[in-house]
């Protein structure tokens, strides 16, 4: 039973992370059509920045968290323009795909070549280093911590695009691209806060799971391929789906490692290939469409 | 006469809406057929619905005597229901002998042969080389066809069409987009085609319809309106009402 | 599908304009051999680098297969390596269990990598876009999983050694010096690229070109595009799966990063430094590709990652149809120049 809560705790937190990071992979392919495969370093870049804020210039966690998530932003957008401009749209996707590994390739060097190939953390505030009790149980704070901001990030995500002027844009341009533009919205714009959204969930997601997916160079190319597959279980441009399939891939992933050393990465891609083949566009798209 | 296409009772519904009802039809071995009607009468849907591109809701579809109203396109193409478009849809970086052989060695099925070279494939050349002289596309063979005239992308797909060795064969509009001037190219070319070939004409062009057809099926409003020859056709009225009818409408 | 390499409208593409298709087919009959002379001088004239050398011959044979399936087929993989991987294991539990012959090897592992392909490629092909790319990758992650959990056949994660091949045709040995090594992959190169150009010329290439170019179009002629793309990503398992087990072969041990997604992208990289759809291009690219590695990762390996990034940012930017395109629209110039002289 304590076993089950563990796998329960971990795998929910673990999820949440993969969440966070995936669901701006998914709003950039929903909207932009472009598989951007240098998102898992704009991730890194993200913790990169955080670590450095926290440790060496001694910010606090709360603001080396917002310095990291407005830095990397800040430092992708133009890339956006000149870069992720020209290659928008799923008529070029060998492109993307190239671009994006050459683009990940040079920051991964980067990074090495501003802060050496070594592991890097980012220190934990007391706050959130002991536990917390949860009726009888008790769990990491940290754990909860990712839990809790996962769920905001989830309904933060949720009132932007259903409350907000700037969602119902969004909404309209995924669905009808043609008719939006008819309509009057400036999808230049449109792409380019898109792309910081999207942006800014890395670096957030990278930042908070410091603890669960570590800081070093080949980060980038070790967990694009979770994030991923995220996106494509849970459908492009689907928060709900993506966070369904973080949370399923999180906690099969834990409780394969805790309970089947074995075969928990192999039963994840099997499930992947036979979702897929049955609903090719995202598990969760392809019921409700 | 063979009978090689027989159409009995098709009818289509995309939702509530009726596209095309009841219609019959049957083309012989030498038929030369026109299919006209004014926009919307339900033309294309005919095409797709005999050619296999959608399925019907009701009705049967005969080839050369055997039911094929639930084979797919790709199925009936090999049984010999073929086919031209109304755009040409070629494949643009291959040239015109490249488009015939690939239309008579996928005939044949002798696609999945890995290690033969195609210019040594027993018989392919000079059958490719009379479809290219039956059209008079010799001097193009070694075009790409993205360099090639309108015109004999049109030619191409008739002679596409023709390698396939059809029972029954489909022209969709085959002069679209060609100056007039040059339809009697066209035409000449779908004059030089097999006897015992049945053939139907999809076409706007009233004077290239009356060059071409022996017998016209007119279609309205998704229904078979009348049959008959060129004459019986001029003269009859619903015919009139039908075109001028729904030229007014239009304005 | 659009790839980087059809992106230019044949139109706009100054060779295809200027020379008739039957000369440009024959500009394809001079890589080969030059493949062959340029390998065998560099047998003489760098005979430090020969296991470099033997790894740009087996691993252009892997992005030949890449080539055969993105060039020709139009199919956008990340998961070559899941063929690859396959072979080259294949190949290593053979030769440690039975029969250390290197042919015997080479058709182990091309039956592996081929059989892998048909089975996967039946299951996944009717994808596009994101969904394949997503599929293929899923692909190589469960090769390479299997291969790590069943440590007996594979030695899991420390690699399967104590390849031992017997002597080629039972008359040159494997010396410590590499000679055999080099010039044994060079030969299987040199054959896999007169065999693939071989197939590419067949009814089958042709069928397959033209699958690429318009699936729905294959279709009206009465074909079917999947099963032609099935049977072309079968092939090319085959290829693959034979640069697996001569890399098996050539080196004695297999890991589990031969099927792993880094070396796929890194195909997918060194294809489209070459150019697609040349056949020559995948030796250009790995030539090019591994050459700068070795140079540059001498002092960093980081470095070379950084110069290869900025490289594949120029290209798909500037030079979408790789080197090889380079090289042709050069020689057109020059074609040019002396028509006019």
């Amino acid at each position: 039973m304590e076993t089950m809560f563990g796998i329960a705790v971990d795998g929910v937190a673990y999820g949440m992370i993969l969440f966070i990071i995936s669901v701006g992979l998914s709003v950039t392919l929903g909207l932009m059509r472009v598989v951007n495969l240098a998102h898992g370093a704009f991730a890194m870049v993200g913790g990169y920045v955080a670590s450095y804020a926290a440790q060496t210039a001694g910010l606090s966690y709360g603001l080396a968290l917002v310095v990291a998530v407005a830095l990397t932003v800040l430092a992708t957008l133009p890339l956006e323009r000149l870069l992720y401009r020209r290659i928008y749209g799923s008529a070029n996707e060998l492109a993307q795909v190239l671009l994006t590994i050459g683009l990940t390739f040079v920051i991964v060097a980067g990074i090495n070549y501003l802060f050496g190939p070594t592991l890097k953390r980012i220190p934990l505030p007391e706050m959130l280093t002991g536990t917390v009790e949860l009726g009888p149980k008790a769990i990491p704070t940290h754990r909860a911590f990712v839990i809790a901001a996962g769920a905001a990030t989830l309904l933060g995500l949720w009132w932007l695009l259903e409350r907000t002027d700037f969602g119902i844009r969004l909404r309209a341009a995924v669905d009808d691209p043609a008719m939006a533009a008819a309509l009057g919205i400036r999808t230049e714009r449109l792409y380019l806060a898109t792309f910081a959204l999207g942006t800014g969930l890395a670096a957030l997601g990278g930042v908070l799971g410091a603890e669960l997916l570590p800081l070093e160079p080949y980060y980038a190319i070790r967990y694009i391929v979770l994030f991923l597959a995220v996106v494509a279980v849970g459908g492009a441009g689907s928060i709900f789906g993506s966070a369904a399939a973080a949370l399923a891939l999180g906690i099969v992933d834990t409780a394969g490692k805790y309970l089947i050393p074995n075969f928990g990465e192999f039963f994840f891609y099997a499930a992947l290939i036979l979702i897929l083949f049955r609903w090719p566009h995202g598990f969760f798209k392809g019921r409700a469409a | 006469m063979t009978k090689l296409l027989e159409v009995e009772g098709l009818a289509k519904n995309f939702g509530g809406l009726q596209v095309s009802a009841d219609i019959s039809m049957t083309l012989n071995a030498g038929d030369r057929c026109a299919l006209i009607g004014p926009n919307g009468a339900g033309k294309t849907t005919f095409v797709n619905l005999v050619t296999g591109v959608i399925p019907p809701s009701a009705g049967t579809i005969r080839l050369a005597g055997r039911d094929i109203t639930r084979l797919p396109a790709a199925e009936r193409v090999r049984l010999g229901l073929i086919r031209s478009f109304q755009v040409a849809r070629l494949f643009k970086s291959m040239t015109v002998r490249e488009h015939l052989e690939l239309a008579v060695l996928q005939r044949d099925r002798r696609t999945f042969r890995l290690f033969a070279s195609v210019g040594k494939v027993a018989g392919l050349a000079d059958e490719v080389a009379g479809l290219l002289d039956t059209m008079g596309l010799t001097q193009a063979a070694h075009t790409a066809v993205g360099s090639l005239a309108y015109g004999q992308q049109r030619l191409l797909e008739i002679a596409l069409a023709l390698a396939m060795k059809p029972k029954v064969l489909i022209l969709d509009e085959p002069a679209a987009g060609v100056p007039h001037s040059e339809s009697q190219r066209i035409l000449d070319a779908i004059d030089r085609l097999p006897e015992d070939l049945a053939v139907l004409m999809i076409e706007h062009d009233m004077d290239l319809v009356f060059r071409f057809a022996r017998t016209i099926v007119v279609l309205a409003q998704g229904r078979l309106l009348c049959s008959g020859t060129a004459k019986e056709i001029v003269a009859d009225p619903r015919v009139r009402e039908v075109y001028l009818g729904s030229r007014a409408d239009a304005r | 599908m659009t790839s980087v390499a059809e992106r230019p409208d044949p139109m706009s593409d100054p060779v295809s304009r200027h020379t008739p298709p039957a000369a440009r087919r024959d500009l394809g009959w001079i890589g080969i051999p030059l493949v062959a002379a340029v390998g065998l001088a560099a047998y003489w004239l760098l005979p430090d680098d020969l296991a470099l050398l033997t790894r740009i011959a087996a691993s252009a044979l892997f992005v030949l297969s890449l080539d055969l399936v993105l060039g020709y087929g139009g199919i956008a993989t990340l998961g070559q390596a899941a063929m690859f991987g396959t072979g080259a294991y294949a190949a290593g539990i053979v030769a440690v269990n039975w029969i250390n012959d290197p042919f015997a090897m080479l058709a182990a592992g091309g039956i592996a990598g081929g059989g892998i392909a048909l089975a996967t490629g039946a299951l996944i092909l009717h994808a596009r876009g994101l969904t394949l790319l997503m599929l293929t990758i899923a692909v190589g992650q469960i090769v390479q999983e299997v291969a790590n959990k069943a440590r007996d056949w594979t030695g899991g994660s420390d690699g399967l050694s104590g390849i031992d091949p017997a002597p080629v045709l039972g008359l040159f040995r494997f010396d410590m010096f590499g000679r055999t090594s080099y010039l044994f992959a060079l030969a299987v190169l040199v054959a896999g690229l007169l065999v693939a150009r071989r197939i590419m010329r067949s009814p089958f290439g042709l069928a397959c070109r033209g699958v690429r170019e318009d699936p729905l179009r294959i279709s009206a002629i009465g074909g079917s595009p999947k099963s032609y793309l099935v049977a072309l990503y079968a092939v090319a398992g085959v290829f693959a799966g034979v640069a697996g087990a001569l890399t098996a072969v050539t080196s004695g041990i297999v890991g589990l990063d031969s099927a792993g997604f880094p070396w796929s992208a890194e195909a997918l990289v060194m294809l489209v430094l070459g150019g697609t759809g040349r056949l020559y291009g995948a030796v250009i690219g790995t030539a090019a590709f591994m050459g700068i590695h070795h140079i540059l990762a001498a002092s960093d390996p980081f470095h070379w990652m950084g110069f290869i990034g900025l490289f594949l940012i120029g290209i798909v930017l500037f030079l979408p149809g790789g080197i090889a395109s380079g090289l042709e629209r050069l020689g057109g110039l020059l074609r040019r120049k002396e028509d006019r002289a």
